[in-house]
């Protein structure tokens, strides 16, 4: 059962208008482990919410389903007013949601300008066809890309390694580089897996205010993590779950008092207090 | 001659493996099936161009068209296994499960081909595409073999601009994407298995084109002219040329083929042994394959990041003003999108 805070002690920016992403009631089994049972929760656009629980919660099971990489077993999950449950994963992100994994995924032997390039899903330029009968006007389009790619670049401080292999990248520049990403993707809904994993304070501020960035945007961000200051500092609302369950939701405050939260989580980290 | 027919043999191998390196170089698709696709290009391109067969010969078509256009139709039938086999193996299988496949895929094609002789002819093969045109062009068999050079090389360099274009583009970034990393390229957007599959048609319509022009070069094909194992010397010519790098490629299959397999051919042996010098020569291609990957194993001509495309619009290798990681110095609480002025200096406006 959902513990559900009352409305009236969110803020006003964590109301979802018009819901980006509406789940319902989902449940996913491995075998005879019920990963994710009866899961409901939802993120409006330019909102920030926080999926924490313990290790095998099933957060990560739930971005699996969301983002196309899990199948699930019943229940719905409608994206843009689009149901997506079941569909591919390229299908989904054509649609404007983009993820991350836990550990950064950089195209490691292409160069960091072109890992951006990606991203920004051009995909009518990587027709077959086009590349070889069109290839001057793709190459002045690409031009233009890679002005904008600069610039996003810049934005994170990787400008000067635009034209290094992405895999010569230091862990916290390959969690920049993944920004930057996302960033050039220009998504709708960003799913963060883990963002702070291996991530040192000063480059996990600026991860926070990547993060606001986006949502100040009008973008919706979910994020899956571990580290609670962190949550508590970006995340408007909070989805807490355990055993593949949604134990509760709402401000990170109120969720302090909720003793099933207590019990099954922040019971066990309270170092940011 | 002997060097014209080495250099034309290299020439056919080097178009061969501008389509092995889309699967395997940029897709990242070790495909064993691949030397099946040239021998078919062969077989077809014989039956379509030699006519009907005579008792006790037997095999299918036995049509009499120009060349050129037998190895249309020929190399549109490699295309068509290629897309049965492509879609059954680059669908849900990678690495060893996607080789073995191909490689039961390309020992099914043999066996059939071996032994079912209303195809081609089981084990004595498809003969009699003897310089075609020779009378037609008036030339002499060695002017013949020499023109013949001349138009392998034309098709090598055509098919040289086409894969490099193809190299340079967003398509060919689009599937070094997908070799380097699948989630991340479906998270991104990309369909997998669509990218993958047109590359591999593409990579089999040149098998089936080198298949063509080999057996004007060969005259006569059985199935000992293809053992699956010769590709495995295609395979270490793109790894010596540098594996995705068309170039590479190219120069990879003239460096084995010229360089380790034929020049090899004449290490002399004692008239008491006369055995050691082709014994010898095995061990010295193996030693240098094995020299070549321990030292510089992304080939001669490294695969360039940006695909060419980052260096045409002329990428700023810019030095960094501020060290790696310098984020540990920007202080906390910065906003990513205030560039710091250290970041400002090292910018590419």
């Amino acid at each position: 059962m959902t513990d559900t805070l009352p409305e009236d002690a969110l803020p006003e920016e964590a109301l979802p208008e018009h819901a980006l992403l509406e789940i319902e009631d989902l449940s996913k089994s491995f075998g005879g482990v019920r990963a994710v049972q009866h899961c409901t929760f939802s993120v409006g656009a330019g909102q920030v919410v926080g999926l924490i629980g313990p290790n095998g919660a099933g957060k990560s099971t739930v971005v699996d389903l969301v983002s196309g990489f899990g199948l699930p077993d019943s229940g719905s999950i409608r994206f843009a007013g689009q149901q997506v449950a079941g569909e591919r994963p390229d299908v989904i992100a054509r649609m404007g949601l983009i993820r991350t994994f836990q550990t950064p995924r950089e195209w490691r032997n292409l160069t960091v300008m072109d890992n951006v390039l990606l991203a920004r899903c051009q995909f009518s330029r990587e027709s077959l066809w086009r590349s070889l009968t069109q290839a001057g006007r793709i190459r002045r389009l690409e031009e233009v890309d890679r002005v904008a790619a600069s610039e996003i670049l810049e934005r994170f401080q990787l400008d000067a390694l635009a034209g290094e292999r992405a895999g010569m990248l230091s862990g916290g520049q390959k969690r920049l580089l993944e920004f930057a990403r996302i960033a050039a993707a220009e998504p709708q809904l960003i799913i963060l897996d883990e963002p702070m994993g291996g991530v040192n304070p000063v480059l996990g501020a600026r991860i926070g205010d990547a993060v606001g960035q986006f949502a100040a945007d009008g973008r919706a961000v979910i994020v899956v993590e571990h580290n609670l200051p962190f949550i508590e500092r970006t995340c408007h609302q909070v989805v807490v779950m355990d055993l593949g369950e949604v134990i509760a939701q709402g401000p990170f405050a109120g969720l302090r008092e909720n003793p099933r939260v207590l019990d099954a989580y922040l019971g066990m980290d309270q170092s940011h207090e | 001659m002997y060097w014209v027919s080495v250099v034309t043999e290299a020439g056919v191998f080097a178009i061969l493996a501008l389509g092995l390196d889309m699967v395997w170089g940029w897709c990242g698709d070790f495909d064993l099936a691949f030397y099946g696709y040239l021998a078919l290009g062969s077989y077809m391109t014989f039956v379509l161009s030699i006519g009907k067969p005579t008792a006790p010969v037997r095999y299918i078509i036995g049509w009499h068209l120009p060349v050129p256009l037998s190895i249309v139709i020929a190399d549109l039938t490699v295309v068509c296994l290629a897309a049965v086999i492509g879609a059954i193996a680059l669908r849900n299988l990678r690495e060893i499960y996607f080789a073995v496949t191909t490689l039961g895929a390309v020992y099914a094609l043999y066996l059939i081909v071996e032994n079912y002789t209303p195809l081609f002819d089981g084990f004595n093969g498809v003969y009699g595409l003897v310089n075609p045109g020779q009378a037609a062009l008036r030339l002499t068999y060695n002017g013949y073999r020499i023109v013949f050079l001349g138009v392998v090389f034309v098709l090598l360099f055509a098919t040289y601009l086409l894969v490099q274009r193809l190299s340079r583009s967003p398509f060919g970034r689009m599937l070094r994407s997908v070799r380097e990393d699948e989630r991340a390229a479906s998270a991104y957007g990309r369909a997998v298995f669509w990218a993958k599959y047109r590359a591999y048609l593409v990579g089999a319509a040149l098998a089936g084109l080198a298949g063509g022009l080999f057996a004007i070069f060969i005259s006569a094909f059985n199935p000992s002219a293809w053992t699956p194992q010769e590709l495995l010397v295609i395979y270490a010519a793109i790894l010596v040329g540098g594996r995705g790098n068309p170039r590479g490629v190219i120069v990879g299959v003239f460096v084995v083929y010229i360089g380790f397999i034929e020049l090899t051919r004449f290490l002399p042996s004692p008239a008491s042994r006369p055995e050691f010098g082709p014994a010898f020569r095995q061990i010295l291609i193996g030693l240098m394959i094995i020299l070549m990957l321990r030292f510089r194993p992304e080939g001669i001509f490294r695969e360039r990041p940006g695909a060419g495309a980052t260096a045409r619009s002329g990428i700023r290798r810019l030095r960094p003003t501020r060290p790696l990681g310098a984020e540990l110095a920007a202080g906390p609480g910065r906003p990513a999108s205030e560039p710091t002025p250290a970041a400002d200096e090292g910018s590419t406006r």
